[in-house]
């Protein structure tokens, strides 16, 4: 084979697409991975699959760091190897992990579990340990002129990463693998035609074929499964009912829907107890089973007749209808429908409804059976639909409304209500719940609907704290405790009435009578008197329950151990022999009374404080219900994971930055114990230009992922703000890369500028880009995303600029170590900056988030001069500074 | 003694009755007069021995029984009767996973994603309930069978409904083929294959109910199944961090009904105490190390 191309001089064409498509080829792979995960078992588990797996990069640098010699002189050989693996790796690792399943929620009591996770963390790394090699060899190969390489890298990335999610509409997620397998094979392809090999080309369409063919067939002919979703997840549920029929499958970007009909699915959310001795006719057959990703079932409910819905005033959503007749409401979230269906039948003269999920109303609007099943309850005369988020919508709007409504939205899930995943929920926030009760009539009512099935209460005593917040807000710090009206039903729902000009004591008798005809809990009205006296014992009690000391008090023992039990104060000691049963004392309700007591009267930080979990409000920016434990508490919990099961997502996160750290420290360290006398020896600076990669790897990520958190207050779905945010962030920074070479002679001039220029860019938009998406939020779709690009095109332009400067410049230098170390440090504290973020988000909010990506590019200013410093002694020729 | 026996639940599953008629008895019938010692291992396990168990999980069935009270989750008699009766390891055994795992403090996988809770959740939640003989007592939910398995202990009318039809057929043919072995106490229980919500109106009203399975609200079926003065349990949450949700229904005086909900331990809040972990006579840490 004659090698017909000098990657540092004019490569031609096909060379930089192949770079761009296989690095593609990469990105697509890991957003497969994490649709794989997220589909049949846990994402968060999927992204610390690919996190680790990101690693190959920092492997693959180490290794090639000891073994420069060797790659050098073998490099066609290694790109091949490499590239040939890379697609048959893929392909078959992805279905060896399909048949090692973990289960997550046996992480704990099952010693397997953790051998099963292993050997998921090995079968996913083996792919991006082949497509880093191939990248590694090129950038070594292309090291003068590595900012051109870099732009290909970049924009590849972007591109494909796009592509990977128009893939999603015609391959389902057990499919999702073909995406990076073609992008592999064209990036392949037009390797071997670069360097006009033919049989290279025939090897590479063979094996991808092959490759193919595995998936395809071996599955089937095995018995095997293509993804394995698992027996816990919801929709393995119905799928087990002996009369279900999915009615409706359709994959997009914004999750693989589902929809089940089976005589077993039963919703009725909250739904009162005393539903059972008064409602006449429960309706039976009423409900499909909607399932987003396997997770749920949200119910979708059938347009009922007249004599089948008196069970509707027995949910907890319709407490607004009984002080509003004829009102003009808005749903904020559509959902499986039952909030619209509730408003409907319970008069409203018009509903709007938004939401935010595109697939939900194709669904609705376009699937016959779903039509004629819900009445077509989207098409109906009396229905507006909004078709993006409801809390955007109701920033922007004019229009007033009597009820606004928020129940249970996305909260489908009936086993971990409120709790697994660290996901923001815009929708619950306190410029959520301001914006929400400014769009109400004067008289109207906000009521909203969450899960309370947590013991010790958490997710409630947040949604409380930031209601209280927002009514402040709005009502400019005034008293607020004519305007609320609060119920909960034990390990069941919470609803939190607000009505804008308070509510009149008839209102007050009349909602009381419905409390009581429902057997629900009283937990606040204006003038409810609340004994607090019990407070330290709830407070002491509930920490106990975590980090008691001493000898377990006796809960359930037998009647000769009572008096060594602590019985709660106030608790009624004797009954009369023909009153009433005393009401039983639930610790969890009367906190409940607790904190709207000192919500409305003041000193409920006081009471936060000394609580067991958490209950800091929800804000735009630090919209999570998650991360209740706190921080000083964590390694308390290390032998009691099983407790805070619901805490799980956000312990992950954790344990992701504790094992990426430790990898990425033994990856990076690692040449530096095998060479710092002899491959270092005659490099200067070298703690300077480890700490500049270590910063350019994580402020790049750790503003990318922090953004992309960010956006979702203008995009609204998570997936689209990844989307913009991968492509348009990777596609900027390699324009950004690509100009940087222009300026390689004037670099020690030049970078200080862009990094105070990052560093000011980022920091203004810590502080501003709220703002602004929020106004971007409340225009139409399309221009959102150009205005989102807009917004990001500045920083990601110029922090194009710092990776390939530094690179090239080392590579000229003839710091050849050096460049293949810096390029494994870069993507080690890549993976450690994505765990960060989360990390950083829940603790001290997203704009903090972003700044710490802006103080890592100031941190790289100084660091970028230790680059510049030349090999000592010996200077090669023609590797002067700028010698394009 | 009054005794009564059930045919089996009114499905006829195939894998129901493949049952091996010439399969003879190795474990002493059952009879509500066994009364298995409480003083030492050694009698207890020398005691099972004579029944015809296996002195290796009986062993680990003592071990977890003085962890069971140890941390009060079992402490009146008849509960501890039934715990100490009732062989986990045969309804463990469907799995060679879970099998030797069957004593430990954990909720394990018998597949169909569901999971045999761990001991401690079950033995508090059959104290708690109190079961007097002659109850009549429905499970909804009956997965591998161990919790009727206790209920049947207690009281002659225990009913259960599995909503998973081979899951329903399996642990149906596991209680057949106990009762063969001589386990006859399973003769209690009456298993049908059917979707829990809509309860067993045919056997009701129930005394006690024991809820599963998650669900969105407590089905008004069983509510209206249930006796007035009734009792029914519900755990709520996760495997392993389960709370138990109690439902207790009265009448009053004027025919009205009503609810109330409320946590098993009846409004106290139940102080974490790490479970030690037994290996022989021996404490090895907990379970959670």
């Amino acid at each position: 084979m004659t090698v017909s191309v000098d990657l540092d001089n004019r490569p031609s064409l096909s060379f930089y697409l192949s770079v761009g498509l296989v690095a593609g080829s990469i990105i697509a792979l890991q957003i497969g991975i994490m649709r794989v995960f997220s589909v049949g078992s846990w994402a968060h588990f999927g992204s610390l699959v690919v996190s680790l797996a990101m690693f190959g990069f920092g492997l693959t640098s180490a290794v090639m760091c000891v073994g420069k010699g060797w790659f050098e002189r073998h490099w066609e050989g290694a790109v091949k190897g490499a590239l040939l693996a890379f697609g048959p790796l893929m392909v078959v690792c992805n279905l060896a992990a399909q048949q090692v399943p973990f289960n997550a929620i046996f992480l704990i009591s099952d010693p397997m579990q953790k051998w099963r996770l292993l050997a998921n963390f090995v079968l996913y790394f083996l792919p991006f340990l082949a497509g880093a090699l191939y990248l590694g060899v090129i950038f070594l190969k292309a090291k003068k002129t590595f900012s051109r390489v870099y732009f290909a890298d970049l924009v590849g990335s972007g591109l494909c990463g796009l592509s990977v999610l128009l893939a999603m509409y015609f391959l389902k997620p057990d499919d999702l693998i073909m995406a990076p397998l073609l992008l592999w094979l064209a990036g392949g392809v037009l390797w071997f035609v670069a360097l006009g090999d033919r049989r290279g080309i025939a090897a590479i369409v063979g094996v991808a074929i092959l490759s193919a063919a595995v998936h395809y067939a071996a599955p089937p002919l095995l018995g095997i499964p293509k993804l394995a979703v698992s027996d816990y997840k919801g929709v393995s549920y119905a799928r087990k009912f002996p009369d279900a029929v999915r009615t409706y499958e359709r994959a997009s970007p914004f999750g693989y829907l589902e929809i089940y009909s089976s005589s077993y699915l039963h919703f009725a959310p909250g739904q009162s107890d005393n539903a059972a001795f008064n409602v006449k006719k429960m309706p039976a057959n009423a409900y499909l089973g909607l399932y987003i990703d396997s997770e749920g079932p949200a119910g979708v409910i059938k347009d009922l007749p007249a004599d089948e819905t008196p069970y509707f005033r027995y949910l907890p959503m319709f407490y607004p209808y009984l002080l509003k007749k004829d009102p003009n409401t808005f749903v904020v979230q559509f959902g499986g429908g039952i909030s619209t269906a509730v408003a409907l039948k319970s008069g409203s003269k018009h509903v709007t409804v938004a939401e935010g999920n595109p697939a939900l109303l194709t669904a609705f609007r376009e699937d016959k059976g779903l039509r004629d099943f819900t009445g077509d309850v989207l098409n109906n005369p009396k229905v507006t639909v909004i078709d993006y988020d409801g809390r955007l919508y109701v920033a922007g709007t004019k229009n007033r409304y009597d009820i606004i409504d928020l129940s249970l939205a996305d909260s489908a899930g009936l086993s971990s209500p409120g709790g697994f995943s660290i996901v923001e929920k815009y929708s619950y926030t306190r410029e959520a719940m301001t914006a929400y009760m400014r769009a109400l009539t004067p008289g109207g009512v906000l009521s909203v609907t969450m899960w309370n099935k947590e013991e010790p209460p958490k997710s409630v005593l947040k949604l409380y704290a930031t209601m209280a917040a927002a009514a402040r807000d709005v009502d400019g710090g005034k008293d607020v405790a004519q305007k609320f009206y609060v119920v909960s039903s034990y390990l069941s729902t919470a609803t939190v009435l607000y009505k804008r000009d308070g509510f009149t004591p008839a209102e007050i008798a009349q909602l009381n009578a419905h409390t009581k005809a429902m057997s629900f809990d009283e937990i606040y009205y204006p003038g409810f008197k609340v004994d607090t006296s019990t407070l330290p014992q709830i407070l002491s009690d509930y920490r106990d329950q975590f980090f008691f000391a001493g000898e377990a008090a006796d809960p359930t023992g037998p009647s000769e151990k009572e008096p060594n039990d602590k019985p709660p104060p106030g608790a009624p000691t004797e009954v009369k022999a023909d009153g009433p049963p005393p009401a039983p004392i639930v610790p969890a309700t009367v906190l409940g009374r607790l904190a709207w007591h000192y919500l409305i009267d003041g000193g409920w930080q006081k009471v936060a404080d000394e609580y067991v979990f958490d209950t800091r409000i929800l804000t735009n920016h630090q919209p999570y219900f998650a991360a209740y434990i706190k921080v000083g508490d964590l390694l308390k919990f290390t032998d009691r994971l099983e407790l805070v099961q619901d805490e799980w997502g956000y312990l992950l996160l954790w344990a992701t930055l504790g094992i990426a750290t430790i990898f990425a420290l033994t990856l990076v360290l690692f040449p530096v114990v095998f060479g710092w006398r002899t491959i270092f020896s005659r490099y200067p600076g070298k703690a300077g230009t480890m700490l500049y990669f270590l910063c350019l790897g994580l402020g790049y990520i750790i503003v990318e992922v922090g953004m992309i958190s960010h956006f979702i207050l203008a995009l609204s779905n998570a997936t689209v703000s990844a989307s913009v945010l991968i492509t348009g962030m990777l596609v900027f920074s390699g324009c950004g890369s690509f100009f940087s070479e222009r300026f390689l002679d004037r670099s020690r001039t030049f970078m200080p500028k862009v990094f105070l220029a990052i560093f000011l860019i980022l920091t203004l938009y810590a502080f501003t880009i709220d703002y602004a998406l929020d106004w971007i939020g409340t225009l139409p779709y399309a221009l959102r995303i150009v205005l989102c690009l807009l917004l990001l095109l500045p920083p990601s332009f110029l922090m194009g600029f710092p990776m390939p400067t530094a690179m090239t410049t080392l590579g000229r230098l003839g710091k050849d170590h050096m460049f293949l170390w810096a390029w494994g440090i870069n993507g080690c504290f890549s993976v450690i900056g994505a765990a960060l973020v989360p990390i950083v988000a829940t603790s001290f909010g997203l704009p903090a988030v972003v700044l710490v990506g802006a103080v890592a590019y100031l941190v790289a200013l100084p660091a970028f001069f230790s680059v510049l410093m030349p090999l000592e002694k010996e200077r090669p020729p023609g590797t002067k500074l700028g010698a394009a | 003694m009054k005794r009564r026996t059930f045919v089996s639940g009114t499905a006829a599953f195939a894998a129901a009755s493949v049952v091996s008629p010439a399969f003879a008895a190795t474990v002493k019938p059952y009879s509500w007069d066994l009364n298995p010692p409480t003083d030492t291992r050694d009698n207890f396990i020398a005691w099972g021995k004579g029944r015809g168990e296996d002195p290796v999980f009986l062993g680990q069935r003592w071990d977890r029984f003085q962890a069971l009270v140890k941390n009060k989750d079992i402490w009146g008699q008849a509960t501890i009767r039934a715990f100490l009766l009732t062989p986990r390891e045969e309804f463990a055994s469907i799995s060679p996973a879970i099998h030797k795992r069957a004593y430990e403090h954990a909720f394990l996988d018998i597949g169909y994603g569901v999971t045999m809770s761990g001991p401690h959740i079950q033995g508090r939640m059959t104290n708690v309930i109190d079961v007097k003989r002659g109850e009549k007592v429905l499970e909804i939910g009956t997965g591998s069978g161990v919790q009727s398995a206790y209920i049947a202990n207690l009281t002659e009318n225990a009913y259960t409904i599995e909503i998973i039809a081979p899951l329903a057929a399996r642990t149906r043919a596991l209680y057949d083929k106990l009762i063969d072995k001589g386990y006859t106490e399973y003769k209690h229980i009456k298993t049908k294959n059917a979707d829990g919500y809509y309860g067993w109106e045919e056997a009701g009203p129930f005394d006690k109910i024991i809820v599963t399975c998650g669900i969105d609200h407590v089905p008004p079926p069983l509510l209206q199944q249930l006796k007035a003065g009734g009792l029914m349990v519900i755990p709520v949450g996760p495997p392993g961090a389960q709370r138990v949700l109690k439902v207790a229904k009265t009448q009053g005086a004027d025919g009205s009904i009503t609810t109330s909900r409320e946590d098993i331990y009846g409004g106290k809040i139940v102080p974490f105490v790490p479970f030690t972990k037994l290996e022989g006579d021996k404490i090895a840490g907990t379970h959670n190390r």
